[in-house]
């Protein structure tokens, strides 16, 4: 008790040094707790985006081939074959709907208006797989898939695009292919979603898949990509491994194909964010080492300065160990004192950047494990730098501290 | 019986390139309990050495040196600093009262390394402060060193040394900072101090000083040349 008295005193009377010695340490703590915040922050954002895609969705794509010695790895075309399609919905148990889809970029008119959409041909279960809402008009159905019908679902952002404030239901888009344009009769419009993963259905123009390959997106069988549902989130595992179980049999080759699911890329995002955070309060944490370098030269220079006091102390009977814990508790009070101001520090800022990136959608969430950390931290650099001083503070020789001036 | 015994105590300082410095050269002396001793010599003549070795601050290079009924020889830098703390108290020529320590804390101080609880802490002080007669204790006691004079450092650092009640009172030239006028309390105190049975040295140059004493021993380049009972 006497000795954090007397340290307190002491520290108290040099408050600038005091203070600024505590510096290094109040900024280190800010950086870490930030930086793992806004870490903390982006992985909730992330999350959430992918999230959106529905935890039992399951995607098919194409595999890459190339990619060596410098050359980019082209997207393997032709691998994927409506016959697949046919496989999983007979053959795997746990897949609740799947749909061939077949997308390409198409320049749409309507009127005097033409812009480039992503045209989506795929069957009436795609809606209900990624979850689309409607928003004027209907949904395609099986009827127009049987019919090779030329209507067409059409995203928001399109919509708006195109037509303005205009209701789209009933008009007709042109979708130009070659030298040809194909009528379309707009049936309904979506609901905002929102970008869905791989997916952003409000600049999408959704078609049946039989019209999209008959009439735009000729790929002999072949088709761009498998969109699946497991029939829970439970089994979307299981429903995964029968899909690739049913393609590798077929194709003989892992590197073909890729599955995405929403759960694998959860675990591949939070990997790379996981890491991205610890770079950022490893940086972080070399400012608080600094300052703690920083404490090491004042508590050296403290205990030069005080020399006299320690031959002193030494006379009227303290012990060396008694001399190392008084300068030990005093750097230990900068970095506990200093460690909470940065903890106090470090929510105001958290706020500001909050404020200022509102527009950037980054988000900033204090984490509990970052403030026991840096707070841990600080306890320790102040134990680990002011261990030396200490020490060369109780090794002083009475007789030579005492004749010190 | 002798409350220190020195029996032939050599220092030798090594300077480094094989130049060694004798500063005692077998020294050897006994001090009785409740005496008044002055050792005195010119600067040089190694009554600084003295000092910190009978104040177990420095260790001799050779002799035994018995203090209240304990070889001081074999003990740890622990041990010495126990030893310090509560069988010598020690007056400094410049006071050496720690400056952000109020007056009271400072002579709480050797009590705090002795463990010694607060409250008996602050009433022992107060208690020394009035028996050193510093002037409005109750006020005085909490101002720091450098709101103080240099009298009432001097008595403020006398009370330190007798916190712990030593059997010994080590003094280097308590009266070489002071004026005149202060200097004659501070060596009413000590004798005062003396009548009441404490055990006191006083190192000195200062041979007005020395005439206080009872005893007074002579060094002269590390030996004893004088040793005469004046009283």
């Amino acid at each position: 008790m006497e000795i954090l008295m007397e340290a307190f005193r002491s520290l108290g009377k040099d408050k600038v040094r005091t203070f600024l010695s505590m510096l290094g340490i109040v900024i280190g703590v800010i950086a870490v707790i930030v930086a793992i915040a806004i870490g903390a922050g982006t992985t909730k954002n992330v999350t959430a985006r992918i999230s959106s895609l529905g935890s039992n969705v399951i995607i098919v794509t194409p595999g890459f081939s190339g990619g060596f010695g410098g050359r980019t790895a082209a997207a393997l075309t032709n691998v994927l074959q409506e016959t697949d399609v046919q496989n999983i919905q007979n053959m795997a148990p746990d897949v609740a709907d799947v749909t061939p889809i077949l997308q390409k970029s198409f320049n749409v008119i309507y009127q005097a208006t033409n812009t480039v959409v992503s045209v989506f041909g795929a069957y009436p279960d795609a809606f209900s797989i990624l979850d689309l809402p409607i928003q004027y008009g209907r949904l395609i159905t099986t009827k127009d898939e049987q019919n090779y019908a030329n209507v067409a679902v059409i995203g928001n952002t399109i919509a708006t695009t195109l037509f303005g404030n205009q209701n789209p239901v009933g008009q007709t888009v042109y979708i130009t292919t070659g030298s040809f344009q194909v009528p379309f009769t707009i049936i309904g419009e979506l609901q905002e979603t929102g970008s869905k993963l791989t997916f952003n259905p409000d600049n999408m123009l959704m078609i049946p898949y039989t019209t999209a390959s008959v009439k735009l997106i000729q790929l002999n069988g072949g088709v761009s990509q498998i969109l699946a549902s497991a029939k829970s989130a439970n089994t979307a595992l299981d429903a995964a491994s029968e899909i690739n179980n049913i393609l590798y049999m077929r194709l003989q080759n892992a590197n073909q194909y890729r599955l995405i699911s929403q759960n694998q890329i959860l675990s591949t995002v939070s990997q790379t964010t996981d890491v991205l955070t610890l770079l950022l309060a490893s940086i972080a944490a070399i400012s608080m080492v600094v300052g703690g370098i920083g404490i090491m030269n004042i508590m050296l220079v403290s205990v030069t300065e005080r020399t006299k006091e320690i031959g002193v102390k030494m006379a009227m009977g303290a012990t060396r160990r008694r001399i190392m814990a008084e300068f030990l508790v005093e750097s230990m009070f900068i970095t506990i004192v200093a460690g909470a101001i940065g903890i106090g520090f470090s929510f105001l800022i958290a706020m500001i950047v909050t404020y200022l990136a509102s527009g950037l959608g980054l988000t900033v969430i204090i984490t509990w494990p970052s403030i026991v950390l840096s707070f841990g931290v600080s306890v320790a650099i102040g134990l680990f730098f002011g261990l030396y001083p200490a020490y060369m503070a109780s090794k002083k020789s009475p007789v030579e501290a005492l004749r010190y001036e | 019986m002798a409350l220190l015994e020195l029996r032939n105590v050599k220092k030798i300082y090594d300077m480094g390139r094989d130049i060694q410095v004798e500063a005692l050269k077998g020294v050897s002396f006994s001090i009785e309990e409740g005496s008044y001793t002055a050792i005195m010599g010119h600067s040089g003549s190694g009554k600084s050495t003295l000092l910190q070795i009978m104040g177990c601050l420095d260790r001799a290079t050779d002799g035994d040196i018995i203090i209240n009924g304990t070889a001081v020889k074999n003990m740890n830098d622990f041990q010495l600093a126990r030893f310090r703390n509560k069988t010598i108290g020690f007056v400094f020529q410049s006071f050496n009262l720690i400056g952000n320590l109020s007056a009271l804390e400072n002579i709480e101080l050797p009590m705090i390394y002795a463990g010694v609880p607060r409250v008996e802490r602050r009433k022992r002080a107060m208690e020394l402060l009035r028996i050193v007669g510093l002037e409005e204790p109750e006020e005085r006691g909490h101002h720091r060193p450098n709101q103080l004079s240099g009298g009432q450092q001097q008595r403020v650092a006398i009370a330190r040394a007798l916190a712990n009640d030593p059997a010994v009172i080590l003094a280097d030239e308590p009266t070489g900072n002071l004026a005149v006028n202060q200097w004659r309390r501070i060596l009413d105190i000590f004798k005062k101090l003396n009548e009441s049975g404490k055990t006191i040295i006083i190192v000195t140059h200062d041979p007005l000083v020395g005439e206080e004493a009872t005893r007074t021993i002579t060094l002269e380049d590390g030996s004893i040349v004088n040793d005469e009972r004046t009283r």
